[in-house]
């Protein structure tokens, strides 16, 4: 681009518009890298600890989703260093408070009910009448395929992508339902192809979609 | 009847360079420079213009040990900018 200062109205309206959108996709597609990377991370450990669990001793095994959450971080630092530098916009700002909101829920939860399995803390139950209905079952998988589904259907409305807001509403509703049908070592293949509907396929097509 | 556009905005380089400000929370020289495809040297001038003219604040620091310059969008800018569209919508019949 060079220094022309005969510029028509329209001309001008271009350069912003062009300007303004490339900068935009560069930027939104830099956010998709993490997606992928995180969903690569959740599969991956869903289907170990699935083996672990089936084969090794039982659901004790879900004490590794605490490595998850370091792996992912130090593989997200890694990331960082290597992508492409781009300046921060309102996009991948809300992109990244979302999944962090995200993260940051469900971690709590996992760390309260790892705190709760190993009998520190208790939750007592009641029934709707008053009474005490016993030991407190929550699907965990349920919950955090939910947030997985409304995470990623908010992406879909900021970067305007129809396709990652219907991987987030299958995500979220199915495996929601998937992870209740499924309560055993079989919520973790529901919670691989969450994350693979939910994280991986969203970030290809936000990549894919704001490629040059 | 139209208005009259900020000579100091209308002209592609700067134009560019402020869209890009504009729409972001800043940018570094060589994402401005990759993204209007500029010359090191011509847009250099181009950031002295909109430097001094209040339109941007241009930083100078380190990233690691190479030098890096940043830029941002002042509020004096963002309010000439904000003009400049207004006006260029006179010449377009855009309300």
């Amino acid at each position: 681009m060079k220094e022309k200062e005969n510029l028509t109205a329209e001309r001008s309206l271009e350069i912003i518009r062009e300007s303004i959108e490339s900068s935009q996709r560069t930027i939104t597609k830099n956010s998709a890298y993490s997606l992928v990377w995180w969903g690569i991370c959740v599969i991956a450990f869903a289907l170990l600890i699935s083996y672990l669990w089936n084969n090794h001793g039982g659901p004790v095994w879900n004490v590794m989703w605490a490595a998850m959450w370091v792996i992912g971080y130090l593989g997200e630092k890694v990331i960082d260093k290597r992508k492409e530098p781009v300046p921060e916009n309102f996009v991948s700002k809300t992109i990244g408070q979302v999944w962090a909101t995200f993260g940051i829920f469900i971690g709590a939860i996992g760390m309260i009910f790892g705190v709760i399995s190993c009998g520190l803390l208790t939750l007592t139950c009641y029934a709707s009448d008053g009474n005490l209905s016993g030991n407190l079952y929550i699907n965990l998988t349920s919950i955090i395929s939910l947030c997985f589904g409304i995470a990623s259907t908010i992406t879909g409305f900021i970067t305007k992508n129809r396709i990652v807001q219907v991987c987030g509403f299958i995500a979220g509703l199915g495996g929601f339902f998937c992870a209740l049908k499924f309560p055993w070592a079989e919520q973790l293949y529901v919670m691989a192809v969450v994350a693979l509907i939910g994280l991986v396929i969203p970030g290809i097509v936000i990549y894919v979609q704001n490629k040059k | 009847m139209f208005k009259p556009l900020d000579p100091l905005l209308h002209s592609e380089l700067r134009l560019a360079v402020m869209s890009l400000l504009v729409s972001s929370d800043g940018a570094d020289f060589p994402y401005i420079k990759e993204q209007t495809g500029a010359t090191a040297g011509n847009l250099s001038v181009q950031i002295d213009k909109l430097s001094s003219a209040g339109y941007i604040k241009v930083e100078k620091t380190f990233k690691g040990k190479k030098p890096c310059t940043f830029c941002r969008v002042t509020p004096t800018g963002l309010k000439a900018f904000e003009e400049y569209v207004d006006a260029l919508k006179t010449y377009l019949n855009v309300k």
